[in-house]
């Protein structure tokens, strides 16, 4: 727990309403149009915030929370992460399974807001979000085996911190798998292209988009908030394995951290463009096969 | 040890008591088990272990009564979690349909806590086999409670066949083990231990089948969903809760008598674990009858308790002690969470099934707004099974996580465990699936059908035991560095290591409580900031149809929609028969164990006992003179 740590927490809750934004951006202007300035998402939020809510009749209370549980979940995971390179707000042994499980109580409580609207489309959104994060949540894991077994550490600030550096030298391969599985990872968590399309206009074809139908004004607000700022706790996870920034002066590592976050948003504006979403029934190969890449990044390292 | 049987007393007359009134049962039960809790207390808060030792002329050496800290930390799930269970029984027979039944079943369950209470106290084999004998009696009196049903007698049946199964293993293992023993007293069995061929090669393998039968563990679990399902849903809530961790302690005190296995052992426990949680999930999964489902989840639940002895098992054989008390810690840990939050569960689940009379999911829906404390109860289960932070399942889970990992900082064969976390991580997602579809199905949205029309609370006699267990899932979730330290204490027992990986262990527990406390805080502190903004919240509207001009509640997505594509994902290994129609889609699940494996197996066996039919006269002359030429057999064998 140090200054850096919450500095660089503070930098990544103000910097993630950018990210969705810059990936729209890029998308847009690679398929030639302006599309809507990077930071659109600010003023969206801020309009929100200032609207009134509807309910619906048949909704409970937790329809109510699970916009809070999103948005806590998202911010503690971030407590959680060594977002300067170096060290995390709060770290422990096996901090890695709290912040997985932490994302994952977030989306329970969103799957259960959906069903809780008695829609057959939030339904079918819900069904959608758990069936993909069961392929998800494997790939992560595998990705953490393998970067547990590079650093020695058990827990994410020692697992990219300082002893990453010295593990690019030995087991780059690995570390590239690592990275590319963690990409895939998170296009899936944060429900972009191949896996999701946020700028889809068709309720059938939606997944996160329509469980938080029937959320407005500020209770969307907190959803919009805590999935740009998932995004970028994935970013700034990928950033970490890529970029070891433990033995850089505190205001680059952090500078560092800025510039990969919004590289990683137009990666994934890129990878939008150029490419369409999969039928539903295919994303469990890409994820499975984002698995697989994580697999031999753990059984290179195991060897 | 006299705190000890006064328990057992105290709730023997509750249960002799229960024909008198259900106030007194509650009453002595509750009483008995407070008392027995404070001898396990004393000793897993360091007191020295206890014994009793009775002197019984009968081969096989003196009966003894132990508590170390292994019995000690079994006795907190017996006394703790079967008290709520029983307490809970009172209130759920009386509102059931035979009440004049219930003084009957309250006495068999005040005999089948104490016998569970001695099977994990027994320290010589004849009293374990006894008490485990007398255990697996009176749960099936329990079981055949509603016997004028079909399903119950055939469910009955086959547990009575599987548990005699598991006996006869255990009576070959004590034989074999006891052979080379000077009697049969734990202590001399461990003494004998080196002296075991194979380093006890014949002992494990029994063992693991014995108790792996007993606990539920795939492939031997067929007989479990429908014996959890047939019973009443107190006794559901103590079988799943305790009786299969019986299983468990006898892997674990095995264990504990030999000093280790060999890691062939660990490594084939570690391969059940991964292979019971996935497979049990996905049964679970494709479950709509609500008790089927849960008893689907403790398959599911054995094998994360697998991972964690499989960890520490592998953990003993390649000599890292860390490794050992972690896999055990967690094993541990996982055991008394999972008889914590699954006995929360099937109480809920009683509760539910009781108000709106019917076990199919698919019929429910929106019982949040009729059973508001029943939902927030089985809510609590529910996050807690998932492994969720705040509450307890995250606790085991992260501490079996952390033994897996351990493995993989280290080298030699022991590094490839840390690819059993992967299995675990799926598990973990596959149960959220799970409890998201139970849920959301059948507390959320709009009543399906009208059996949930008229669901009512269940009353303060069934929902005070329930929120006893939602208290403790949630002190062990919020402050977990006192149940991690002793299960840690529980786990160094198998292992020589100093307490410094143990207090290590419990200081990142604390931390992790932290983050279970934030949740809690920030959540409420958010929800309070929102709250100013409510001035203006705009009337309520129906849900949004995305522009279809009605709706109706048949028109929510079902539970069997809801799991579809997972199981579609795992059909090969799910088995599940899907029905379509343009206007109806039901997924019926199968189990591939039961229709692969145990049916052409029964047949065969029914095959071949038909050919014994000859033998079986109905003569009592011809009986006697079996028994009596089968003496002489043995006695000319025996000279």
């Amino acid at each position: 727990m140090s200054a850096m740590s919450f500095a660089s927490l503070a930098l990544v809750l103000l910097l993630a309403p950018l990210l969705p934004g810059v990936a729209t951006r890029t998308r847009a202007l690679l398929t030639g149009r302006r599309g809507a300035p990077a930071l659109q998402l600010y003023s969206d939020l801020a309009k929100l915030w200032r609207k009134g809510v509807v309910y619906s009749t048949t909704t409970t209370w937790i329809f109510r929370l699970a916009p809070v549980a999103v948005l806590v979940t998202a911010l503690l995971a971030a407590c959680l992460l060594p977002l300067d390179g170096r060290e995390a707000v709060v770290s422990f042994s096996g901090d890695l399974i709290a912040f997985a499980a932490l994302l994952a109580l977030g989306r329970f409580a969103l799957v259960l807001a959906g069903l809780d609207t008695g829609s057959s489309f939030e339904g079918m959104g819900a069904s959608r979000e758990v069936t993909f994060a069961a392929f998800a949540e494997p790939a992560l894991f595998l990705c953490f085996i393998a970067l547990v077994r590079a650093s020695g550490s058990l827990s994410l600030a020692g697992m990219l911190g300082g002893p990453l550096a010295d593990a690019w030298s030995s087991a780059a391969p690995s570390l590239l798998m690592v990275g590319a599985a963690l990409f895939a990872v998170l296009l899936a968590e944060s429900s972009r292209v191949p896996v999701d399309d946020p700028a889809t206009h068709l309720e059938l074809t939606m997944i996160h988009e329509v469980i938080v139908l029937d959320h407005s004004g500020p209770d969307l607000a907190l959803i919009l908030y805590g999935s740009a700022l998932k995004l970028a706790l994935f970013g700034a996870l990928l950033v970490g394995v890529l970029i070891p920034r433990a033995h850089l002066a505190p205001a680059a590592a952090l500078a560092l951290l800025a510039a990969g976050l919004v590289a990683v948003a137009a990666l994934v504006g890129v990878v939008e463009s150029v490419m369409a979403r999969l039928r539903l029934d295919r994303v469990p190969q890409f994820l499975v096969a984002a698995s697989a890449l994580a697999f031999f990044a753990v059984v290179l390292l195991l060897w | 040890m006299t705190l000890f049987f006064l328990g057992l007393g105290l709730i023997l007359a509750g249960g002799l008591a229960a024909a008198r009134s259900g106030a007194l049962f509650r009453l002595l039960v509750g009483a008995g088990s407070a008392v027995g809790l404070v001898p396990a207390f004393s000793v897993l808060a360091g007191g020295s272990p206890r014994q009793a030792t009775i002197p019984a002329h009968v081969p096989g050496g003196p009966w003894i009564i132990g508590i170390d800290l292994l019995s000690a930390w079994f006795l907190l799930i017996v006394f703790g979690a079967g008290a709520a269970s029983a307490l809970y029984g009172v209130t759920y027979l009386r509102r059931g349909h035979e009440p004049s039944r219930a003084p009957l079943e309250h006495l068999l369950l005040s005999f089948l806590l104490v016998s569970l209470a001695l099977v994990v106290t027994a320290a010589a084999a004849v009293p374990f086999l006894m008490a485990w004998e007398l255990m697996a009696v009176w749960a099936y009196l329990l079981l055949v409670y509603e016997s004028e049903k079909l399903e119950v007698r055939r469910a009955g049946l086959l547990y009575l066949v599987v548990t005699h199964t598991a006996t006869l293993a255990l009576f070959a293992l004590f034989a074999l083990w006891g052979m080379a023993a000077s009697d049969l007293t734990f202590g001399a069995l461990a003494a004998a231990a080196p002296a075991l061929p194979g380093q006890g090669a014949a002992v494990l393998a029994l063992a693991l089948f014995a108790f792996g039968l007993k606990a539920g563990m795939v492939p031997l679990h067929f007989w479990l969903p429908d014996a959890h399902a047939a019973a009443p849903s107190h006794v559901s809530a103590v079988f799943s809760g305790i009786m299969i961790k019986t299983g468990i302690y006898g892997l674990l005190r095995v264990l504990l008598l030999l000093g280790g296995a060999p890691a062939w052992w660990g490594w084939t426990v570690l391969s059940l674990g991964v292979v019971s949680g996935v497979l049990g999930v996905l049964w679970a999964l494709a479950q709509h009858d609500i008790k089927r489902l849960l008893a689907y989840h403790s398959v599911e639940n054995i094998g994360i308790i697998l991972l964690g002895i499989g960890a520490g098992t592998l953990g003993l054989a390649y000599h890292y002690p860390v490794v050992a008390l972690l896999g055990f810690a967690g094993a541990v840990l996982h055991t008394l969470n999972h008889a914590l939050f699954k006995s929360l569960l099937f109480l809920g689940a009683g509760a539910l099934v009781q108000a709106a009379s019917t076990r199919d999911i698919e019929r429910l829906g929106g019982l949040a707004r009729r059973m508001p404390l029943t939902w927030m109860a089985f809510l609590a289960g529910s996050v807690a099974i998932v492994g969720l932070p705040p509450l307890n399942g995250f606790v085991s889970e992260w501490v079996t996580f952390q033994a897996l990992l351990a493995g993989g900082l280290l080298d030699g064969p022991i590094r490839l465990q840390s690819l059993a976390v992967a299995g675990l991580a799926l598990i973990g997602a596959l149960a959220l699936a799970c409890f998201a579809k139970v849920c959301g199905i059948v507390f959320l949205g709009q009543p399906r059908m009208p059996d949930a029309w008229s669901a009512d609370e269940p009353g303060a006699g069934m929902l005070a035991p329930l929120y006893a267990l939602v208290l403790a899932c949630a002190v062990i979730g919020l402050v977990p560095d006192l149940a991690v330290g002793a299960a840690a204490s529980v786990g160094a027992s198998f292992t020589v290591v100093g307490g410094e990986p143990a207090e290590h262990l419990a200081a990142a527990a604390r931390v992790a409580g932290w983050i279970s406390v934030a949740v809690v805080l920030l959540m409420a502190l958010v929800a309070l900031g929102r709250s100013r903004l409510r001035a203006r919240r705009r009337p309520r509207q129906p849900t949004w149809r995305c522009g279809y001009a009605w709706a109706e509640p048949r028109m929510q997505y079902s539970a069997s929609s809801f799991a579809a594509p997972l199981i579609a994902a795992y059909r090969p290994v799910a088995g599940v028969r899907v029905e379509r129609s343009a206007t109806s889609f039901r997924s019926h699940p199968a189990d591939l164990v039961v229709a692969g494996g145990v049916r052409p197996l029964w047949r065969g066996l029914r095959w071949a006992v038909e050919r014994l039919r000859p033998i079986q006269q109905g003569r009592l002359a011809l009986y006697v003179s079996y028994v009596v030429a089968t003496v002489i057999l043995l006695l000319l064998v025996a000279i």
